[in-house]
């Protein structure tokens, strides 16, 4: 054991005193690591805003058949036969104006709630970043901002908010764990539906959110919705909220998941670029080996020098790697939407570790094989063919 | 250190079909503290017989035996120990560690004994000033000269007072001077600690300075006890 941490400080000079050889190959276990964490971190984000969590609670309902908030149109008055359903703790109609319909890195999306109620309920003081809701219901133009969106476009209270053919007053500006509420400016309904150039107005909204009760009951107060309206002139499709970011977000869940296929492709690239600098350095240093084993260090000393060096250069890359592509989600604010719906990626803590801890066992891993075909080595053999 | 005894030592290297008898039922005998210069022409095995008494290389057949102990049965781990413990190799062709600069390649046998950081570094410079290159520490191999890198080699093989140092040709690529001033040094080393010295040398004149001169020639010993003679004669003239 003490032999072999003693190996350690020569490990590492061989690493520090070959800069360009350490270089290179760190930079392209960082570049290969990068790609993995990013790619998982937005599989993460997929995951999270799709997967349905056991508690869900919250229906969404929306126009049969239509997939694009100009599309979905469903009168107010639905509010009231909704609330009638049982398991129906509240039903919220909802005003949706968006800049874009099709999947985009930068959508405007406006909420329109009512005034009483929803935003209270929703938006906690302790929420709160900048302004009030007070303020908000002081203002008929006035928007909540999503903390995203905010940062996206570098809103602040009080200033004014043009986009998508809506012009709006700041009140404040609100963080939130959902994803979609950080990326949505919340509006007046009434103001929305006035506004709104597109999707008709007054007393049209695009979709309804449903609270349920008991989240047992999400299937039956969902199929019970639809049925009331079925044979009326505006059908709905009513799905619970993870559901219908699932559907909306379609496209980007198959791009994620093929883009995934990509990450984990380059972390056998991790793997074959350390096997191959390591089977280089091994080749390099087999006198290096021999005059050590006649120093008197062991074959097992040799090989665990071997795989240290391997793993330093995978927990290096990776730590680079990764923790950059932490810093660049971060920094970038990444964030899809569709339909209306909105997919955020954000760094993901899990996705950086995994992108160390792997890069660092894969380069550990690539080493043994050079490293036992270099403690096998004949001493004498090794100064021979060097 | 007891008596290195080597009996009916052989080693073959085969080429394809060709067997080459490197060396051929080499006995010999290497008392404890004893300075033994090994000659002979090129080819005819000096640098082979070192290795297998350095433990680097293992016979085709015979034995060596060292206190009673044929070395022969031990495992590769307890002769690396064995070699850390007790031997000293200054290689034919220095062979120093390129990344590593002339301290740490002396400093690279002492890791593996159990010293304080103090100690060691006190062993590291010992050695480099034993050998002259007191001001050399931090140079790499490749910014010494053939010379100075002989003569780091020289301070690694000795920084861990091994009680046998096994030299190939330590004053080969030295100036006379050098030479002379390396020879002393193992004179010494031989004398004051005691340390069996087996040294390749294909000068005559720094052979003398042995005490006994083993002739190899196409992998044999050749009238060893004619020259033991002769040298030992040389020997006493040289230490006055
Ligand atoms: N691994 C090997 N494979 C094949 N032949 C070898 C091997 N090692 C040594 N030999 C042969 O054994 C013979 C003796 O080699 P050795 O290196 O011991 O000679 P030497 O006496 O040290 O010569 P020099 O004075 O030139 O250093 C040579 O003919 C050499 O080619
Ligand atoms: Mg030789």
């Amino acid at each position: 054991m003490n032999s072999l941490l003693r190996t350690i400080p020569f490990t590492w000079k061989n690493l520090v005193r070959r800069p360009l050889r350490t270089g290179l190959t760190v930079a392209g276990i960082a570049v290969a690591t990068f790609l993995f964490s990013f790619v998982e971190s937005m599989r993460d984000g997929v995951v999270k805003a799709t997967e349905a969590g056991a508690a869900e609670t919250r229906l969404v309902v929306y126009r049969k058949n239509r997939f694009c908030p100009f599309a979905s149109q469903l009168p107010q008055s639905y509010q009231r036969s909704i609330l009638n359903i049982e398991g129906v703790k509240a039903a919220v109609p909802i005003k949706i104006v968006v800049n874009n319909c099709r999947a985009s890195l930068d959508v405007v999306t406006f909420r329109g709630v009512p005034d009483e109620g929803y935003l209270q309920e929703h938006v906690t003081q302790a929420q709160l970043r900048s302004g009030s809701v007070s303020d908000w219901l002081s203002r008929g133009d006035a928007v909540l901002v999503g903390s995203a969106l905010a940062e996206r476009r570098r809103l602040r209270a009080g200033d004014r908010f043009d986009a998508a053919g809506v012009r709006s007053w700041v009140a404040g500006v609100f963080d939130s764990d959902d994803a979609q509420d950080r990326n949505v400016a919340y509006a007046h309904l009434g103001f929305l539906q006035e506004t709104a150039q597109r999707g008709g107005t007054g007393g049209i909204v695009t979709q309804f959110n449903v609270e349920v009760d008991d989240p047992s009951k999400m299937e039956a107060v969902a199929s019970a919705i639809d049925e009331a309206f079925a044979h009326d002139q505006f059908p709905t499709t009513t799905r619970p909220e993870s559901a219908f970011v699932a559907r909306a977000a379609r496209d980007v869940i198959v791009l994620v998941r093929f883009a995934s296929i990509v990450g984990w492709a380059s972390l056998a690239a991790v793997f074959a670029l350390i096997a191959n600098a390591i089977a280089l350095a091994v080749r390099d240093r087999i006198r290096d080996h021999a005059i050590l084993q006649t120093l008197g260090w062991t074959g097992a000393d040799i090989a665990w020098m071997v795989v240290m060096e391997a793993a330093m250069l995978g927990a290096a890359g990776g730590a680079i790697g990764a923790i950059g592509a932490h810093a660049a989600i971060a920094f970038a604010h990444l964030n899809f939407t569709m339909e209306g719906v909105s997919i955020e990626v954000t760094a993901s803590n899990m996705a950086t570790v995994a992108g160390v801890v792997l890069a660092t066992l894969l380069g550990a891993v690539a080493g043994i094989v050079p490293a036992l075909s270099a403690a096998r080595r004949e001493i004498v053999q090794g100064f021979r063919t060097a | 250190m007891s008596t290195i005894e080597c009996r009916k030592l052989r080693k073959d290297y085969r080429r394809g079909e060709e067997v080459i008898h490197t060396l051929q039922d080499v006995d010999i005998d290497i008392h404890g503290g004893s300075f033994v210069a090994l000659m002979g022409p090129s080819g005819s095995g000096k640098t082979t017989l070192l290795n297998l008494l350095a433990a680097i290389d293992r016979p085709t057949a015979g034995t060596i035996t060292i206190g009673g102990r044929d070395i022969g049965t031990l495992g590769r781990n307890a002769l690396a120990a064995w070699r850390s413990a007790n031997v000293g190799y200054i290689f034919q062709l220095y062979n120093l560690v390129p990344v590593l600069t002339a301290y740490e390649n002396v400093e690279m046998p002492l890791l593996l004994h159990a010293l304080s950081a103090k100690e060691r570094h006190q062993r590291v410079t010992e050695a480099l000033e034993l050998v002259g290159l007191a001001d050399r520490y931090s140079h790499y191999p490749r910014q010494l000269s053939g010379g100075q890198e002989q003569r780091v080699a020289i301070a690694r093989a000795i920084v861990t007072r091994p009680t046998l140092i096994l030299a190939d040709e330590p004053t080969g690529d030295l100036d006379r001077t050098s030479a002379m001033q390396v020879m002393d040094l193992l004179v010494r080393l031989n004398k004051e600690r005691n340390q069996t010295i087996v040294m390749v040398t294909h000068d005559p004149s720094t052979a003398a300075r042995a005490g006994r001169i083993v002739h190899l020639e196409k992998g044999k010993i050749i009238d060893a006890a004619e020259f033991e003679r002769a040298a030992q004669i040389a020997a006493s003239g040289a230490h006055r």
